[in-house]
This record gives C-alpha cells, sequence and structure tokens, in this order.
C-alpha cells in the first residue's frame, strides 16, 4: 500500500523510523529541535526523541560537524543536518579530511557511520551564497558517499539505507522539492546505495538525471514524445557509488546521452558520467555525449536571470532532438 | 560495327553525371560487362560497363568532367587497328562556374510560397571534406564490421559527420548491389529430368539456404520463395527437410526458370537471389545491400551456391 506524502514527510519518518529501531541514531544542527529547521522537515522529532538525541547547535558549523564525527567514531550514528548545502565550504575539514579518512587511516578500526543531510537547488530566489549544488565537491572524495534523492520516495529509502551505513554519506534533498508529493510505500523499505532507476524506457535517446534535474528529463520526454522521439530517462539515485551498469546499458541500447545535473557543468557531475560513457561505451555511440549542468556563474539573484542557470525540459528536449536527428550540438 | 558509350541516365531528375574514374583506358580490350568507368550522380556513384566486346576508342571526356545525358563519351570498336586517340581536352568545371548557375536559376515559384522548414541544418565545413571522414564511433565501427568503405560515402556526397542512419539511407538510395554468375546446368538438369518428385524451386532454397549456412556459420536458416505473382510461402532450413519454424528469412528466392525474365530486383531491402535458366546455363543473380551484406560475404555466398547448382552432391556434404 502507497500514500502520497511530501518529500520533508519521507524525510521525516525515515528518520523518526531510524531513531526508534536504532537508540543510536541522533540529530544534530541548527535550529533542529525548537524550529524544525527552516523548512519544517524535522517538525515533532523533539517531541518524541527529547532534546538529548535531538541536539539545537549554536551557529557554527565547523564545530557542530567535528562533535558529529567524534561521536560517530564512538559509536553514535549521527544525524548532522546542515541548513544549506553552501556552508558545505564550513565543514570541509571535518567532512574530508576527518570523516572520509578515518576508517581508512586507522587501518580499520574505527568507523564514521554519520548522515550529512544537506541540500542543493537554485531558482528559490536565495542569491548566490544560498542556492549553489555543491555535490561534485564531496562526490570527488574518496571515503565519501553521496545520495541524490530525486522524490519523497527516493528521499526516504536513500535516507534509511545511509543511516544504516557504516561509511559516511552526505545526501543532497532539492530544497524545491520538500513540498513535492510522491507515492510512498506504507510498509518499511530501503533503496541500497549504488542502484540506478530506469524511470522510463525509451529507444532512441538516454536522459540521465540526478536530483529535481530527474523531474526536468521525465518532462522534455514527454516533449519528445509528442515529436515521435522516444527517451529513456535515468536517475543515478546515487553519485557514489554510482551505479555504472545502469547507465552503460541504456546508453548501449538508445546510443545517444544528455546528462543533466544541477551543478555547475565544468569539472562537474555531466562531466564524469559523460567521461564514462565516452570511456566505456564508445564504440556504441551515435553522438557526442552532451552534458547539461547549471551555468558557470555565481547564481543570480535576478529571478530572470537565475532562471537561465538551469536546465530546462525545453533544453533538454532541444539537444535530444539535435542529436537524434544527426545534428551536431557543438560544431565538428 | 562500332558501339558508342554515351553518358547513361542512372537517376529520373538526373540531366548530368560527372566521370569520377576511368576503369579501362583508351585502346584497353573490353569484354561485356566490364565496367569501363565510375559516374558520380547527385545520389550515388554508380559503375557503367561495357555493353559488347572489343577496344575502348576515341575516348573523349577525362576525369572530373561534367558530362550531359546521353553525350557520347567513348566508342568501344571490333578491332585493335580501329582504336582511335583519345581526345579529353576538356577542362574541369570551375566551382565558381557552378555557383553563378546556382545563383542565376530562376526561383521555382511554387518552393517559394512555401518554404521548407529546415531550422537544423547539418553543418559541414567544406574544410572538413578532406583528410579523416567524420563518422560517429558506433558509425565507424558499423562500417567496419559491413566492410564499409566511409571515403566512398563522402564522394556520394553524405554530410559528416556520418551517422549509422547514413549506412543505411546512402546504400538504399544508391539501390542493391548485383552480383551474377552462371552455371553449367549438365547435372541439375539431367537431375530434374529423372526424377518424378524432384521440386526445382524447392532444391533451389535448399542450395541457397545450405550456402547461408556454409559462408556464415549459422544454426537456423529459413528462406522466402516468392513467384512474381506474388505469391510469397517462408521455409525454415529448406536444406534439412523444412525443419523447425521459419523465422526472419535471411533472402528471397525467386525461381524464374520456365520464363523469359532474367532477373527481378524488388524496391527495399534484404538479399534476393534469382535463378534463371537460359541457354548458357543456370543464371544467379544475387541483389544486396552492401551496408547489410558486405562484399566479400555477398561473392562467398553466390560461389556457394553456384557449386551447389552445378554439382548438387555438394548439398550432402
Amino acid at each position: 500500500m502507497t500514500r502520497d506524502i511530501t518529500l520533508s514527510q519521507a524525510v521525516n519518518e525515515a528518520i523518526a523510523e531510524e531513531m526508534r529501531r536504532d537508540e543510536t541514531v541522533i540529530l544534530i544542527g541548527e535550529d533542529v529541535a525548537e524550529a524544525g529547521t527552516p523548512f519544517k522537515v524535522l517538525s515533532g522529532l523533539v517531541e518524541e526523541f527529547g532534546t538529548d538525541r535531538v541536539i539545537d547547535t549554536p551557529i557554527a558549523e565547523p564545530g557542530f560537524m567535528g562533535i558529529a564525527v567524534g561521536a560517530a567514531m564512538t559509536g553514535l550514528r549521527p544525524i548532522v543536518d546542515l541548513m544549506f548545502g553552501d556552508f558545505l565550504y564550513l565543514v570541509m575539514d571535518q567532512l574530508c579530511n576527518q570523516a572520509a579518512k578515518t576508517h581508512y587511516m586507522s587501518g580499520g578500526k574505527l568507523n564514521v557511520p554519520l548522515v550529512l543531510r544537506t541540500n542543493l537547488g537554485a531558482t528559490r530566489r536565495s542569491a548566490a551564497q544560498h542556492s549553489q549544488s555543491l555535490h561534485a565537491l564531496v562526490a570527488h572524495i574518496p571515503g565519501l558517499k553521496v545520495a541524490m534523492p530525486s522524490s519523497a520516495y527516493e528521499a526516504k529509502g536513500l535516507l534509511k539505507a545511509a543511516i544504516r551505513d557504516d561509511n559516511p554519506v552526505v545526501i543532497f534533498e532539492d530544497k524545491l522539492m520538500y513540498q513535492d508529493k510522491a507515492p510512498v510505500p506504507e510498509e518499511e523499505y530501503l533503496l541500497p546505495l549504488g542502484e540506478a532507476a530506469i524511470l522510463r524506457e525509451g529507444p532512441e535517446v538516454t536522459l540521465i538525471g540526478t536530483s529535481s534535474m530527474r523531474q526536468v528529463c521525465e518532462k522534455a520526454a514527454e516533449i519528445l514524445e509528442a515529436d515521435g522521439i522516444g527517451a529513456e530517462v535515468v536517475d543515478p539515485r546515487t553519485l557514489v557509488p554510482l551505479d555504472e551498469g545502469t547507465i552503460l546499458g541504456s546508453v548501449r541500447k538508445t546510443s545517444r546521452a544528455i546528462v543533466v545535473d544541477e551543478g555547475h557543468q565544468n569539472f562537474g557531475v555531466t562531466a564524469e558520467i559523460a567521461a564514462r560513457i565516452s570511456e566505456k561505451a564508445f564504440y556504441y555511440l551515435d553522438a557526442p555525449v552532451i552534458r547539461m549542468g547549471a551555468m558557470d556563474v555565481p547564481v543570480p539573484f535576478s529571478p530572470a536571470l537565475e532562471d537561465l542557470t538551469v536546465p530546462t525540459p525545453e533544453g533538454v528536449a532541444a539537444n535530444a532532438r539535435a542529436l537524434v536527428r544527426g545534428v551536431p550540438v557543438h560544431a565538428p | 560495327m562500332p558501339h558508342e558509350v554515351r553518358m547513361p541516365q542512372l537517376g529520373m531528375v538526373q540531366d548530368s553525371g560527372v566521370i569520377v574514374a576511368w576503369l579501362k583506358r583508351n585502346g584497353d580490350p573490353v569484354t561485356a560487362g566490364d565496367p569501363i568507368f565510375e559516374v558520380e550522380t547527385d545520389k550515388a556513384t554508380m559503375e557503367v560497363a561495357a555493353a559488347t566486346d572489343g577496344y575502348l576508342s576515341g575516348v573523349k571526356a577525362a576525369e572530373g568532367d561534367d558530362v550531359p545525358v546521353g553525350d557520347l563519351i567513348a566508342m568501344i570498336v571490333e578491332a585493335e587497328g580501329d582504336v582511335e586517340t583519345a581526345s579529353t581536352g576538356a577542362p574541369l568545371a570551375e566551382p565558381e562556374d557552378v555557383a553563378v548557375v546556382e545563383a542565376t536559376r530562376r526561383p521555382d515559384p511554387e518552393s517559394e510560397k512555401q518554404p521548407p522548414p529546415a531550422p537544423l541544418e547539418r553543418a559541414m565545413p567544406k574544410s572538413v571534406a578532406s583528410g579523416r571522414v567524420l563518422a560517429s564511433p558506433k558509425a565507424r565501427r558499423i562500417a567496419t564490421e559491413r566492410g564499409i568503405d566511409l571515403h566512398q560515402l563522402r564522394t556520394q556526397g553524405v554530410a559528416e559527420p556520418i551517422h549509422v542512419a547514413d549506412l543505411d539511407a546512402a546504400f538504399a538510395v544508391g539501390g542493391n548491389s548485383l552480383l551474377s554468375a552462371v552455371v553449367d546446368p549438365t547435372v541439375f538438369d539431367e537431375i530434374l529430368d529423372r526424377s518424378r518428385t524432384a521440386d526445382r524451386t524447392k532444391l533451389l532454397a535448399a542450395f541457397a539456404a545450405g550456402a547461408w549456412r556454409a559462408t556464415f556459420d549459422v544454426s537456423s536458416v529459413s528462406v522466402a520463395i516468392k513467384d512474381l505473382d506474388g505469391r510469397r510461402e517462408i521455409v525454415a532450413n529448406p536444406d534439412q527437410g523444412g525443419a523447425g519454424d521459419p523465422e526472419d528469412p535471411v533472402l528471397t528466392l525467386f525461381d524464374l526458370c520456365g520464363t523469359r525474365i532474367n532477373g527481378y530486383v524488388p524496391m527495399g531491402g534484404g538479399v534476393t537471389l534469382c535463378v534463371a535458366r537460359s541457354a548458357a546455363g543456370y543464371g544467379l543473380l544475387l541483389a544486396f545491400a552492401e551496408s547489410r551484406l558486405a562484399l566479400s560475404g555477398a561473392v562467398a555466398l553466390v560461389e556457394e551456391i553456384a557449386a551447389r547448382v552445378e554439382n548438387p552432391l555438394l548439398q550432402l556434404l
């Protein structure tokens, strides 16, 4: 049985279920207890689990991130709430130098089973310091897993799997999707980290979309269907580990691929996935792999300009149409 | 009697053809059927064969010349002593001339009324037309697998970069490739004469299937048997008594023996084998698209079929 709930409710359910199941799971961050975060994702948790397990901190990201890494090393399973993905810059040492490397440098004696929950996504009129999609930064660091849920269903299943994982996992929720509803099972379920989903099948072009770009790809596929072009939509769900098999299998079938992600295009997630396709499915490609990331500029505050920086269904469909018709997107 | 070699009309709206290459030189002996020159039309490059035996004489067009359809290009004379010298002084058509013709051509009023919607044009800079042919990795791989020369597609005017769809389209436009052979009829005729039950068409289907199996090393071979009245039957593994369920046929057989028709190549893809009986023996005609069946494979297939018609006992081996 399923019911439609918002992504926000799905995250809340995942945390509550795991905190009930395992008393070592704690929640720590700014405004997580009394305010329930600016996005109201965590409402009600402090009432059920108390301030010992739902811990409000001062505005000091490096401090509470360090506390969480230490707590994880010594037996707890902290869920760290980082209010905006843009604040990742503040916790890079704790996350990338400590959490990511401790298991390796201790010869396997120590684990850091923490989850860093944060967000990404522009077009919320929040300007350049509260609109970034910085998942590529952490996906670059060995030792960190990175999850990118694209719906309420994925948000709950991936978060529960992340909490149970013995490695540090960074999970990015799109802050524009918190109120989006999707069918979510009433029964408990986990979504394994490292399994992509084929959300729509099609013979002519593969659209690979992460997080909210999955919706962009699905809308593009609908536009293309009206043109008589069959697009396949693949959601990687996690960047690390990346389910190469599903992606490559789809591209070998369609021989064309567009990779869509909301991080900056230069040196980004689109580049990594496109490169793997080019390396490993080269002889199946009938067209260059096209990357579509966010424009390589600070996210503008002007709404008109901000909207131009993010891939759109129409843009994805236009590129897909060109590929299928044999028109080079970039001049040879 | 000398035979005239004229520029053939190879397309419905073709008014001239460019001589891409002479395959015989002035004074060379030629046999009927020998390709003597290659001509490029607006759609494809094709070989033109000599219509009679003799010596190529009085060649009037050089490689690169754009010759109007019907114009005299050369003669084929009976005796070597009658060969006249070549007179190929015609200059190459300058690209500027062509451009002037294009620019001064009167616009077609119909097409002016309704300009074709073509917002997505293939960008092919002139500079890429030299050196490496631009093709997608998949198109290049498939071309290699099928023995297709990408440079040939360039000479046919296929826009680059070449994609997989272009491989099929290029060969579909140029029509099928044809291979023909004539086979000694003695043994096969005798078997057909002496047997009251032998069915010539079924035996030919068995030869074709056996040849296909031997050439391409496959386990199941279905053959479509068609006639000119449109009847069609698919036989599974005719070389093995028709065992198994019919699948997509690998080739279509037309048994034209007993008709005056020598060969028939239907529109569309696929491999077609026509068998006709003439005074010279059994004539085999194989039509195929080189985008799907490489020339080397087609030659091997015709050799295998011919060997079986010549000596049906080979089918048992």
